[in-house]
């Protein structure tokens, strides 16, 4: 069972999932196996809002450590999402087409977006953040977003 | 005696839109509802702001309470469909901008203040499928002509 770290800012209780691995843009890389499933953290769907459209890019279409691998429109913004590894989709979650807003409502269980067959994960996963890392950048950049919104 | 309906026979359906400021969805749901109170069902529908029924404001309470509502959410906190329950009415449909905007995915809105076109033009989808919802409603409560003993001279 996932276990997180978690925190309050403001008004917004923000999770992080300890096992996973995050790039900058907070797409979060779970290993499963031999392979790797990636979705959107907590803080960003909250941040970007109850989205709209997700697409991601197909099965079989190879993807480099941080090319595009998904755009999601929210009802605030449309957002490019960079692959947090390089390999080979997999899988597109299905929920996808039919109901975006699992990204909303289970960000790091049934929102998930695909599953990567990876090229070689243990050397992408070296340029990731890991939880208590992407932990602490979550909350500062929170915390500043939340300061000058009451600016 | 339902006493939803008037004397005129026409139940007043209640309009509860969002009332996020600042927020695009939440400038099309209350577009959406001006279009149905003023233009689309302006006799069977009346506006009722979700202010109001924050406020705890008896009129608009009374109101949710008489007649069956139809909500306008802008966004999945549904705080209209939310405040009309804890007042004691009866949401007869809930709508979410969002799902609308989902099967037209051409008319993007855009604007706070003043939408953009593609946004006027959801709001007026959306207008119409609270139209639907509004003439069902009505509909339902109209008294039902008796055919019993039509036969029987």
């Amino acid at each position: 069972m996932t276990e997180y770290l978690e925190t309050t800012v403001d008004k917004f209780i923000f999770r992080v999932a300890k096992d996973c691995f995050y790039n900058s843009e907070g797409v979060w890389a779970r290993l499963e196996g031999d392979r790797v499933k990636i979705g959107l953290s907590d803080f960003v769907q909250q941040r970007s809002g109850d989205v709209a459209f997700a697409e991601v890019k197909p099965k079989g279409k190879s993807v480099n450590f941080d090319e595009e691998i998904a755009v999601i429109e929210t009802i605030k913004v449309d957002i490019s999402f960079s692959s947090p590894l390089a390999g080979t989709i997999v899988e597109v979650n299905p929920a996808m087409d039919e109901a975006p807003e699992v990204i909303n409502e289970d960000p790091y269980g049934e929102g998930w977006l695909a599953v990567i067959e990876p090229d070689d994960w243990e050397f992408d996963r070296q340029r990731l953040f890991d939880a208590p890392q992407y932990f602490s950048r979550m909350k500062q950049e929170a915390e500043e977003e939340v300061a000058e919104g009451n600016e | 005696m339902n006493k939803a309906i008037k004397s005129d026979n026409k139940q007043k359906v209640v309009i509860v839109p969002c009332s996020g400021i600042g927020k695009t969805y939440g400038t099309v749901s209350r577009e959406a509802a001006y279009e149905v109170v003023e233009n689309v069902r302006p006799g069977q529908t009346h506006l009722v702001a979700l202010s109001l029924l924050v406020l705890g404001d008896e009129k608009s309470r009374e109101s949710v309470s008489q007649y069956p509502s139809v909500t306008i959410d802008g966004c999945k906190l549904a705080c209209a469909t939310k405040m009309v329950e804890e007042s004691g009415g009866t949401v007869a449909k809930d709508f979410a901008v969002l799902d609308v905007y989902r099967n037209h995915r051409k008319l993007k809105p855009k604007g706070i203040a003043e939408l953009n076109e593609a946004g006027i033009k959801l709001a007026q989808v959306l207008a119409e499928e609270v139209a639907e919802v509004v003439d069902r409603l009505d509909f339902d409560a109209q008294p039902k002509q008796s055919t019993e003993g039509c036969n029987n001279g």
